[in-house]
């Protein structure tokens, strides 16, 4: 298993989820946000498990190769081209959340940015996990990955996902009653697999982790990234 | 023979292997739910248990590790259906062979505070498995792969209170040597074993290689026997098996008899042929007796505090004769508990007293909500400060860890009410040398009453390193004799008697000038006379000074590690400062308070207020100053000329004004005055309350009263604080689409209660339309419309 090393963080990245343009961020807010970034990466301990299913299209969705159907249209256009998908969750753990409680207690521009530094340290996991996992199937082609929540697929999915990928067990992450990821700061992600070039290889607001609570998206504007 | 029979002597005692690996073979596809074959392929079980049985194994684990309500809820079997049948196979195939566990597995949903389940569900939940499989016959309960304290701990307490049935618990860590959650083999023996365990140790986790240290640590903070059931080491990345041999690990394994270790079985990746061999090394061994001494220590679910040398107990969060303290009681105000904790911790507090008994309020509900909020932020352990049994009962429930029980006095019938909860959590307690005739003046007296607690907590089976004594400090200004006789008493309940001794110090000097003179003087002499456990304010540097100094001149602070770490960089002052409020070194600023909450100084807020009180009325500093100042960066944020960011450091910087106002106002009058009460609630089954707490920095400094009820807030909850605080308006958030139908559900049953309130909703999912379909008054896009809202219903 790949050894996760997050030794910095997108700084712009983290100001964004801040709802602050970063060509407009004061100097208090940059300083604040790096010195929550180190304190962030001091006590995250990140972990994820990922495994690959072939797949079948369906009129209902996308069939796994174990039996699970993934619900809605939005994922099974997303795949179209894809023969396999690799299903992955990942994890900053409890210690995250921690952190950020005990910020919230007397400090919200603190706990403000270490809540967007979690965001964007779980995304730069993502993004490691998914170029190892490219790695590993050389010569394919992959649409950017998808996760429940996104478009008409639903979260009610997630404890299932983790089943399959035993995640409880092994890296201590679960899913709550209500589908919410617990420890908080986790991801779940579908990453499809094409042996031929596929359009749906750009990032755009439906794959931002931001895009529910996005303050340029409620005011009908951009963030200006793509 | 019984379980607990044998656990003793010295023969290694010998569990099976992996129940998984084994129902994958015979064909269980991935992802399917292990519990359903033992309705559709009871024959695989009963393969499987006399496998192990005929390789030696002389305990079974029943197939029942996921067979709780919640893992099963989605395949549409009871516990009721699976449970009896999965015991009955396993005893069946047993056939007076080997005995029978039940298999107890997490939940598989994360409890408070990381998760959202509850405590108490919990111990529902494991309540209803566990008479199952008492009920269906099995010999002994075994809890195993918890990798939370907290849920080991429900899970404990549920089989404690349903059977009679001995129990072993197993936790998983990393190589770290701690689990996914933080809990130390220390942290969990120390808890484990005070809540009665029979037998503890480690499962899962890794392979055999890895467990002595894990061993090393649980010998050291248990008495009980040690059990070992590890995996066949680390599974290979094609999933094609594990990379240690049977050969290997059953070697290695066995060798750990030598230790001490008395319980040996495997987890993932063994099979029969692995416990074969494992049973044929064994057979071979004797185990080894160490002798073990458990030191006394206190602990919270992720550290361990040894008694070991001086440790400091804040004092900080109690009432008594804090006027901020208990506003903040009645308003039900956490986060005032959560910071003066934090704070304390800062200034080098090991362990902290909780004590918030205030008549107006409902003491044991209080303490519950304190214990948990302070549990989700620091790694502190606990005294749980007072005397009332019901409420000690619910906070020593909550807490998960050893905490000390603050206090019983020598009176037997406060003893027999509290001695026995003491016991069946697994507490540390304090003796106060005090009964029914008050505190005897003579230290002989007080040292006779130390006796007293001591036997009769000893007769309730609690340990004596548990017992803490406190000879009790009488101010030297009433009774100048009494210093001397608090000091003998100590030394000899320290020497005669060998126990911890405890004191409240600052007593001392009441109706005194100088009083941290005299406070740190007497602690000296305390610490001297043989004090482990000082009780007093860290934030007063004189008081960590002399701890600190202590350490050093007995040679306990090894090359002046501690010391120099304080003070390799500080002028000494014996002036009382509040670790929490030295960041405003400001002083020279020509900023105006107006500019400075504009421009988000939060740290010369605080200092500019000061000087600003000096000349003018708290009143106008906060109509004519904060509150202007505050409209411009709110009218700047809607305009986007500023962003959150910024939005938010202005909060801050007024809230830091406030605190100052308050501070003055509380001196001089009354209540401080409030615009009207707002009350706060992430909706039930949502934890993300980041934005709820934005609204509640903004509403505060606008100066309306927010009762935040938290996240994951059950609609009830939010109904009756409407209701007890005459509320006119009330805040819900929710984040996911999942959690709507809560929002819904709260609203509704405000209506259908008939209260005159106004609803706001705000949150990332919602909408303005949304929002009118559930009948909320207003939608709220973002923390500044809500101040807006609110000053449009409250004024």
């Amino acid at each position: 298993m790949m050894e996760l090393q997050l030794n910095h963080l997108n700084q712009d990245e983290v100001l964004r989820y801040m709802g602050c343009p970063p060509e407009q961020a004061d100097e208090a807010t940059r300083a604040m946000v790096a010195q929550c970034e180190q304190e962030l990466l001091k006590v995250i301990q990140p972990r994820w498990a990922n495994r690959v299913f072939d797949i079948t299209q369906e009129e209902d969705g996308v069939r796994l190769s174990c039996g699970l159907l993934l619900p809605g249209a939005d994922l099974k256009q997303h795949l179209t081209g894809c023969s396999r998908v690799v299903l992955l969750c990942a994890t900053l753990s409890a210690q995250a959340d921690r952190l950020i409680r005990q910020a919230e207690s007397g400090d919200m521009f603190r706990a403000l940015a270490l809540d967007c530094c979690a965001t964007a340290a779980v995304e730069q996991i993502c993004d490691q996990i998914e170029q190892h996992i490219q790695g590993e199937f050389p010569g394919c082609y992959f649409p950017f990955r998808f996760s429940p929540g996104y478009g008409d697929l639903p979260i009610t999915l997630q404890g299932q996902l983790l089943q399959l990928l035993d995640a409880p067990r092994k890296i201590g992450l679960c899913a709550s009653a209500s589908h919410i990821l617990t420890p908080r700061k986790s991801v779940t992600a579908f990453l499809g697999v094409a042996e031929q070039p596929i359009a749906q290889t750009i990032r755009s607001c439906l794959s931002c982790p931001a895009h529910n609570s996005c303050q340029y998206r409620k005011s009908g504007g951009h963030c200006g990234i793509s | 023979m019984e379980f607990l029979e044998l656990l003793k002597g010295n023969q290694p005692v010998l569990l099976d292997g992996g129940m998984g690996t084994m129902l994958q073979a015979k064909g269980l596809p991935v992802g399917a739910t292990p519990e359903l074959v033992a309705l559709e392929h009871p024959d695989w079980l009963r393969e499987i248990h006399t496998a192990y049985l005929d390789a030696g194994s002389q305990i079974i684990y029943a197939n029942t590790f996921g067979a709780n309500r919640e893992k099963l809820a989605h395949c549409g079997k009871t516990v009721a259906e699976i449970v009896p049948a999965a015991v009955s196979i396993a005893k069946e195939a047993a056939h007076g062979r080997g005995l029978v566990a039940l298999d107890v597995g997490p939940i598989g949903q994360l409890l408070e505070p990381t998760g959202v389940l509850g405590f108490e569900q919990a111990v529902d939940i494991f309540r209803e498995l566990i008479a199952a499989g008492a009920e269906a016959g099995a010999d002994l309960i075994a809890i195993e792969t918890m990798t939370d304290l907290q849920e080991a701990r429900a899970a404990l307490l549920a089989a404690k209170e349903t059977c009679s049935l001995p129990v072993l618990v197993t936790m998983t860590y990393e190589a770290t040597g701690r689990t996914f959650l933080g809990c130390s083999p220390a942290c969990a023996a120390l808890t484990l074993e005070g809540m009665g365990a029979d037998a503890i140790g480690v499962n899962c986790s890794l392979g055999p290689r890895e467990m002595p240290p894990l061993v090393e640590e649980l010998l050291q903070w248990t008495n009980l026997p040690i059990v070992l059931k590890p995996n066949a080491g680390l599974p290979h990345p094609d999933g094609s098996g594990y990379d240690i041999t049977p050969e290997e690990f059953a070697s290695s394994l066995a060798s750990l008899a030598d230790m001490g270790v008395k319980v040996f079985g495997g987890c993932c990746g063994t099979t029969p042929e692995y416990i074969k061999l494992l049973h044929q090394h064994l057979s071979q061994k004797q185990v080894k007796e160490v002798p073990r001494h458990v030191p006394a220590a206190v602990c919270s679910g992720t550290q361990v505090v040894p008694i070991d040398r001086v440790r400091v107990i804040g004092e900080r969060i109690n009432p008594t004769g804090k006027k901020l303290m208990k506003e903040a009681l009645k308003k039900g105000d956490i986060d005032y508990m959560l910071n003066q904790a934090l704070e304390q911790m800062e200034a080098g507090a090991d362990i902290l007293d909780v004590n918030v008994g205030l008549p107006e309020i409902d003491e044991a509900a209080m303490m519950v909500r304190t214990v948990k909020a302070l549990q989700g932020i620091t790694d502190a352990p606990l005294q749980l400060d007072s005397t009332d049994p019901e409420v000690l009962s619910g906070a020593l429930r909550i807490y998960c860890g050893k905490a000390i029980v603050n206090s019983v006095n020598g009176e037997d019938s406060t003893m027999d009410a509290i001695l026995p909860l003491v016991k069946k959590y697994g507490a540390a307690v304090v003796g106060l040398t005090l009964d029914q005739n008050g505190i005897p003046k003579s230290a002989q007296a007080r040292f006779d009453v130390a006796s007293h607690i001591l036997e009769r907590a000893l007769s309730y089976g609690i340990r004596k390193e548990d017992v803490y004594i406190d000879c009790l400090t009488l101010t030297v200004s009433a009774e100048q004799a009494g210093a001397a006789q608090t000091l003998v008493a100590l030394r000899r309940v320290k020497e005669e008697l060998g126990l911890k001794t405890v004191l409240g110090v600052s007593n001392i000097s009441f109706g005194l000038p100088a009083r941290p003179l005299v406070n740190q003087n007497f602690l000296t002499m305390a610490m001297s006379a043989g004090l482990d456990l000082p009780i007093i304010n860290p934030n007063v540097d004189a008081m960590m000074a002399a701890v600190r100094c202590y350490h050093l001149l007995t040679n306990v602070d090894e090359d002046a590690r501690d010391f120099i770490a304080a003070y390799g960089n500080a002028t000494v002052s014996t002036s009382i400062t509040s670790a929490g409020t030295s960041s405003a070194a400001s002083t020279g600023s020509t900023k105006s308070l107006g500019d400075i909450v504009v421009s988000g100084l939060k740290g010369e807020a605080g200092e500019a207020t000061r000087l600003l009180l000096e000349t003018t009325d708290p009143m106008d500093i906060i109509d004519q100053i904060l509150i202007p100042a505050l409209d411009k960066v709110g009218a700047d944020f809607e305009q986007n000329k500023v962003f959150l960011p910024q939005l938010i450091q202005s909060a801050g910087a007024a809230q830091a004004a406030f605190e100052v106002i308050r501070q003055r106002l509380s001196q001089t009058e009354g209540e401080s005055a409030s615009r009207g009460v707002v009350v706060l609630a992430t909706v039930k089954g949502d934890i993300h309350d980041i934005g709820k707490n934005i609204v509640k920095v903004l509403l505060e400094n606008y100066g309306f009263q927010v009762v935040d009820l938290g996240k994951d807030v059950d609609p009830n909850a939010v109904v009756e604080a409407v209701k007890q605080y005459n509320a006119p308006l009330v805040g819900l958030s929710a984040l996911m689409t999942t959690t709507l139908k809560s929002m819904a559900e709260t609203i509704s049953m405000l209506h259908e209660a008939g209260l005159p309130c106004k609803i706001m909703v705000g949150g990332a999912v919602l909408t303005p339309d949304y929002a009118k379909q559930i009948e909320a008054d207003f939608y709220a896009k973002d923390a500044k419309e809500s101040v807006d809202i609110a000053k449009t219903i409250i004024g």
